[in-house]
């Protein structure tokens, strides 16, 4: 088993923290993962990228092919389309991006990320229904294990956000 | 040994540094490198470290100097600019015969440059650094789980020579989240060698001064400190060879670079070209016995720099014209296949 | 027959090599006295720069170590954080400290790190040959600035126990000079006071001491005492800047 993946977007989106939720759940079942994020110079609105390798047995944490790209801005897609192995899973959060993937040979699915998460009643939890879209086609990894590692991310006075999180990714599961 | 985690590179390799009885961190923060300040500075007062943020790396480099020269465990962790400024030190060091240690998480120079992983330093982290001669013990982890196993082996290395040691780490490999064991604790570490300044209690003083006393004293120092290098030399080169018996093209990578190796290795073997790797896990002493025996093969050096490794693979083989480079600059990690690409380029 | 005054026990038996008439000497047997008198010998890590005392070590049977240029105020603070019950002496001059080492000693200061500086003050780099240092007076001719230093060109000089004191971290500063037997005396007051005071585990103390440099300064060492008094201290008021124990 070995799966390679990538998440892009900007900073504040909240790209590097779904990454490090699904590596930890993968860690956590025994997986060999690496995380490597990439940053901007800047802290907020920058480019934020990372690209994570779950498998059995240690090798590059750089990505040659990602068997799924998941964008959450136009300049992502513009970025990385090229990137998603022939075959593999293109997730485009609709309402941040306005062009097309140019690619005919990859699956491309829609999720208007932001939309959704407004509707569930709280706008930061577009990244946890795009990974909850995601996790349809990350299946090394149950919903369920990933949503153990949420207090991860919301400890002390934050607890309070995991159930809206959990909504946020069933939701994004259920969608496609 | 026990405690497996998800940890990010800087923060285990500060984790282990503790663990491995560390507990003076001078530093000042520079990215990608200031996860390591920013760990001994929350661990600190639970845990009884001494945590300073210098004003200048110039004076943090100083700091763990004085930190060592009084017999404690210490360390500072920097990246490119901050690296050059502790250059003054390191060849300070040296020559006063402190065993510090000293993490470069190299970024793309020349001067202040981008903030993703660079091997620019090689040359400043092998060949000396600052003025004079000498060397230092290097370093290169290509894992989180190295950055933990080798600051423990910095230390052991730095109070084995007297000598300071660099990890020479990248941006990528600080800033990545793996599986990683952490060792056990050790009870904490006072090295106390003996020409330590701890005060002259039962004891004749000792002095630590780099001033010579004419050349005919300093050279005779000089000399002695060139014996010291010459058994380093013999004694720590340290690789990892990988598939390279029937190799016929072998790899020579380090850090974050050896790590994308590996892919490319599998892939080329898959597609039945015979590649090989050897893997510097110290770039200095350069691991020059690893060439031994390697005359008929051809060498691909891989660096995220213009070409500074491949000067010592270089001298370490009978066929120079053997050996071909291909380097990333500005922050660029080359990727499995880029590379399987430019060997097919290359020998095919 | 009584002994009334002896080599102190805390130095070593070799003489100094400083040229005659030169104030590191008296500065160095001040605080080799003091450290005989409070029984600090196996207590003291003296941190010498490097200038005319860079050989200082030759003289003590304290540890020493030699510091880079400017940096005695760094490699102390690695000491003194490594060892706290130790005393820690930084002993430094001008051209070292006022120049290459400006940033390491305010920072030093800023953080009121736990030891004594001892700053020699004798407006030249004695060491190099006679080139100004930042502390160099308006006029006074080196080799740097044959014409005489020009504060125009090369800036006034620097004060540095007031500029110290500004500092939060400093808990004291004095300047005070060895041109003669009463400010010699007082200059051994005020070294006392830094140490004892590092000993009580207090903050940073600061003791600057003008003293005569007749080889830099190309007079005889008579007329050099004379400088101290007429030239420097003009510019250079001793006194007390700071002392937060009288203060409080």
């Amino acid at each position: 088993m070995k799966s390679q993946f990538m998440f892009s977007g900007i900073g504040g989106q909240g790209v590097i923290s779904i990454g490090e939720l699904i590596c930890t759940a993968a860690m956590k079942k025994g997986y060999v993962v690496t995380f490597a994020p990439s940053y901007g110079q800047e802290k907020r609105g920058g480019r934020t990228m990372c690209q994570m390798v779950v498998s059995q047995e240690m090798g590059s944490p750089i990505i040659s092919e990602a068997d799924l790209l998941l964008v959450m801005d136009e300049r992502s897609l513009k970025d990385y389309e090229k990137q998603v192995k022939s075959g593999g899973y293109l997730i485009i959060n609709s309402n941040m991006v306005e062009i097309k993937p140019e690619r005919t040979d990859i699956h491309v699915v829609y999720v208007p990320a932001n939309d959704l998460a407004q509707e569930i009643g709280n706008a930061k939890t577009a990244n946890m229904i795009a990974l909850g879209v995601a996790m349809k086609y990350l299946d090394f990894v149950d919903l369920d294990e990933v949503k153990a590692e949420l207090k991860g991310i919301f400890s002390g006075s934050k607890e309070r956000l995991i159930p809206i999180n959990e909504e946020a990714l069933d939701k994004g599961y259920q969608l496609s | 040994m026990g405690e497996k985690v998800f940890m990010q590179g800087n923060a285990a390799l500060s984790e282990a540094a503790i663990r491995a009885g560390c507990k003076m961190f001078f530093g000042y923060p520079i990215t990608p490198s200031s996860e390591m300040p920013e760990y001994y500075a929350e661990q600190a007062p639970s845990r009884d470290l001494v945590f300073v943020q210098a004003e200048t790396e110039v004076a943090a480099f100083n700091m763990i100097a004085g930190a060592a020269a009084a017999g404690k465990r210490a360390m500072t962790g920097t990246a490119g600019p901050g690296f050059s400024l502790g250059q003054e030190a390191m060849s300070y060091m040296a020559a006063a015969a402190l065993p510090a240690v000293v993490v470069n998480v190299m970024r793309p120079g020349p001067a202040d440059g981008e903030i993703l992983a660079s091997q620019g330093d090689y040359f400043q982290a092998t060949k000396g650094g600052g003025h004079g001669d000498y060397n230092v013990i290097c370093l290169t982890p290509y894992s989180v789980q190295e950055q933990v196993d080798m600051i423990g082996e910095a230390f052991e290395l730095a109070e084995k020579y007297l000598n300071p040691v660099i990890v020479l780490s990248d941006a990528t490999l600080a800033k990545m989240r793996e599986n990683v064991e952490l060792p056990d604790e050790i009870v904490t570490k006072d090295i106390s060698f003996e020409g330590a300044v701890t005060g002259a209690k039962n004891r004749e003083h000792n002095v630590i001064t780099t001033c010579g006393d004419g050349p005919a004293q300093w050279e005779e120092f000089n000399l002695k400190l060139q014996e010291k290098f010459q058994t380093i030399r013999e004694n720590e080169q340290q690789w990892e060879s990988t598939q390279t018996e029937d190799a016929e093209i072998v790899i020579v990578a380090f850090g974050s670079v050896a790590r994308v190796a590996l892919d490319t290795v599998k892939l080329a073997r898959e597609n039945g070209i015979k590649v090989g790797m050897i893997r510097p896990k110290r770039v200095w002493p350069f691991p020059e016995k690893a060439f031994k025996d390697m005359d008929d093969k051809k060498f691909f050096v891989v660096e995220l720099n213009a070409g500074q490794m491949v000067e010592d693979v270089k001298l370490s083989v009978k066929h120079k014209e053997n050996v071909s480079f291909y380097g990333r600059l500005g922050g660029f990690t080359p990727t499995p296949i880029e590379l399987y690409e430019k060997i097919r380029e290359l020998y095919l | 027959m009584q002994v009334v005054y002896k080599r102190p026990s805390a130095l070593q038996d070799n003489y100094f090599k400083y040229c005659g008439g030169c104030g590191h000497a008296i500065i160095n047997k001040l605080i080799a006295e003091i450290i005989d008198e409070k029984g600090w010998l196996e207590d003291t890590i003296m941190v010498w720069p490097i200038g005319c005392s860079v050989y200082a070590d030759q003289y003590f049977k304290t540890d020493s170590i030699c510091a880079l240029h400017g940096r005695a105020p760094a490699l102390a603070t690695g000491v003194k954080r490594a060892r706290p019950e130790n005393l820690v002496v930084v002993y430094q001059g001008d051209g070292d400290m006022v120049s290459e080492g400006m940033s390491e000693i305010i920072h030093a200061a800023i953080r009121g790190e736990k030891f004594s500086v001892i700053f020699v003050n004798n407006a030249i780099y004695g060491m190099t040959g006679g080139q100004m240092a930042p502390t160099t007076l308006e006029g006074q001719k080196t080799s740097t600035t044959p014409y005489g230093k020009s504060v125009a060109n090369e800036g006034a000089p620097v004060n540095m126990a007031e500029l110290i004191s500004n500092i939060t971290g400093c808990i004291y500063s004095e300047r005070v000079a060895v041109n003669s037997p009463r400010n010699i005396a007082m200059t051994k007051k005020a070294v006392k006071k830094s140490l004892e005071m590092q000993m009580e585990g207090k903050g940073m103390s600061f003791v600057e001491i003008l003293s005569p440099c007749p080889t830099g300064w190309g007079l005889k060492p008579l007329k050099s005492l004379d400088f101290v008094e007429d030239n420097m201290m003009p510019v250079y008021p001793l006194g007390v800047f700071k002392d937060t124990e009288v203060e409080s």
